[in-house]
């Protein structure tokens, strides 16, 4: 499990983002003592920081460039202040992201989603999932299984990608929107549907009817 | 300086002279004085009279024609004690003075205000930093406790979200201090993430979002322009027509010499008396008083950043039809070069 460390002073923000992020099925660990803060973070080892730029004793931007002389860890820069010459200083000491309050926390999970992705060692792992014996191309969009194969499209990689990402748990329609939109395919609720069934009978033809289910009211899960 | 007026206003030291040049005629011819000398002595008074009057009006002359003139000719007149070489006469030192002793206290007042505006720009900044937090934390309540709050309580949290962006934007819109970062920015970006920012107010409203295939990279600042973008789509989501194939259309018109943004609805549009006056302060025109919330200062706030930010805004409608904003970016030619 990835263990993300989380810096904000704001004690109920800090609560809640830790619930969000265990929801997600990450190891959520809050900072507390801000007064050893850089050795705190080199004794945690988390595999990525959401840091915020208003903390006690030090700025964030401070610490994240005292961060960087001794660790590559990746960091997200999380702050109410959202101007661009903020943005572009914090990049500039090597900030991974910078999400401004209030932000949407699908569209955070999305970011922490892709800056793991992006650090993670030999990049390009995730471009071939299993899913039970089926094997998925994400980059080609294609599923095997022995000799048969599957050609899915762009939504439909999408979509298959994000459940195949978070197998066995519920996954909201909001979420899918979310990250279809992400992806630049600003599709509607009834497009959703239509993909959704599209891909149901694409992985019924391979033998696997009833691999996504569909949970009234909140969402779908990936069996 | 006009001789006429500085005459008329030396009227009575000439007329007391004339009297006095009177009284001595009067008494000289009483006393019978050779015609020769009453000549010689009214032609030296008549050169002592030239020389008392012109000489004041040549000294005076300079300083008062420069200063007039200078003040008519700087565009912040309140700068012309600058321009001037401090006069030789008692007159003028007092006025340059007292002029000196205004600006100054004009000058401490104009910075006390500044500084109070200052002060009140930096506590609303300050306080919207502080008032996110709690907005932020609602939003993960809200994310991470869906039994206990549904979409309406996520859609006013979004209209408070948007109307304290709104007020930010506005205080830093309004000021003179440089608070943008302008540089090259790849457009798709920006408008992604205006889209999702609004996308549940899209999906609820069933408008369709059309996206045309945007490669490029403009000059701006990108928090800005994300901010003028949300603008223009919330109008376009407020103002849509209760039809089926509601849409928001954006594309790009690229040029040699600039880019231009197109934001088109098919919404209601807006009357062709209020077209010109819709980025007007305070203005909401007949739309607004048709029972939507409408502060009339989104697209104020939006053309003010515009302009900031070099960029020109436009709006084209028709009633019934559809609603079209440009936002024109020029390309900096020095830029290319400079890459």
């Amino acid at each position: 499990m990835e263990k993300i460390l989380i810096i904000e002073d704001d004690l109920a923000i800090a609560k809640e983002l830790k619930e969000l992020l265990q929801n997600n099925g990450y190891l959520a660990v809050i900072l507390t003592n801000f007064n050893n803060a850089l050795e705190e973070i080199l004794k945690e080892n988390p595999n990525l920081i959401l840091l915020d730029i208003k903390i006690p004793y030090i700025s964030g931007e401070l610490l994240l460039q005292e961060l960087r002389k001794k660790s590559d860890t990746p960091v997200i820069m999380v702050t109410s202040d959202n101007q661009e010459t903020k943005e572009a200083l914090a990049i500039s000491y090597g900030a991974d992201d910078y999400i401004t309050k209030p932000y949407n926390p699908n569209i955070l999970l999305l970011r922490i989603g892709a800056v793991l992705r992006r650090t993670k060692v030999g990049f390009g792992n995730n471009h071939l999932l299993i899913y039970k014996d089926l094997k998925f191309d994400v980059a080609r969009g294609i599923i095997k299984k022995d000799n048969k194969t599957l050609t899915l499209t762009k939504n439909e990689i999408i979509i298959f990608t994000y459940l195949l990402n978070h197998q066995n748990k519920i996954v909201s329609r909001d979420e899918l929107m979310t990250t279809l939109w992400d992806n630049d395919e600003y599709i509607n609720e009834n497009a959703l549907t239509v993909n959704i069934s599209r891909l149901r009978s694409k992985l019924k033809e391979i033998g696997y009817e009833n691999a996504i289910n569909t949970r009234k009211k909140i969402g779908y899960i990936l069996l | 300086m006009k001789f006429s007026k500085y005459l008329k206003d030396n009227l009575y030291e000439i007329l007391i002279f004339l009297i006095s040049y009177g009284i001595i005629l009067l008494i000289f011819f009483a006393f019978k004085i050779d015609k020769a000398i009453i000549i010689a002595i009214s032609f030296i008074l008549l050169i002592y009279f030239l020389l008392i009057t012109l000489i004041p009006y040549f000294r005076k002359r300079k300083f008062y024609t420069d200063l007039l003139n200078n003040i008519a000719s700087l565009d912040k007149g309140y700068l012309v004690l600058e321009t001037l070489t401090k006069p030789e006469f008692y007159e003028g030192e007092l006025l340059y003075q007292a002029l000196y002793e205004i600006n100054k206290s004009m000058n401490e007042l104009v910075k006390t205000l500044e500084n109070h505006l200052q002060d009140f720009k930096d506590y609303i900044e300050m306080w919207i930093h502080e008032v996110k937090i709690p907005l932020a934390t609602l939003r993960l309540i809200n994310n991470n406790h869906k039994k206990l709050f549904d979409k309406k309580t996520k859609k006013q949290l979004k209209r408070i979200e948007d109307y304290v962006e709104q007020v930010l934007y506005y205080a830093r819109s309004e000021n003179a201090e440089k608070d943008y970062l302008i540089k090259e920015i790849e457009l798709s970006k920006v408008i992604k993430n205006v889209s999702l920012k609004n996308m549940d107010d899209l999906l609820e409203n069933k408008i369709s979002l059309i996206i045309e295939k945007i490669d490029i990279k403009v000059l701006t600042d990108a928090k800005w322009l994300e901010f003028i973008l949300g603008q223009i789509i919330n109008n376009s989501i407020k103002y849509k027509r209760n039809i089926k194939n509601s849409y928001i259309k954006i594309s790009i018109n690229d040029e040699k010499d600039r880019t231009t943004l197109i934001i088109e609805d098919n919404g209601i549009g807006i009357k062709e008396s209020d077209l010109k006056q819709v980025f007007d302060k305070s203005f909401t025109g007949e739309n607004g008083r048709n029972g939507n919330y409408s502060t009339g200062m989104g697209l104020y706030i939006a053309k003010n950043m515009c302009e900031k930010l070099g960029h020109k805004i436009d709006i084209l409608s028709k009633e019934k039809e559809y609603t079209k904003v440009l936002i024109i970016f020029a390309k900096n030619k020095y830029y290319d070069v400079l890459k």
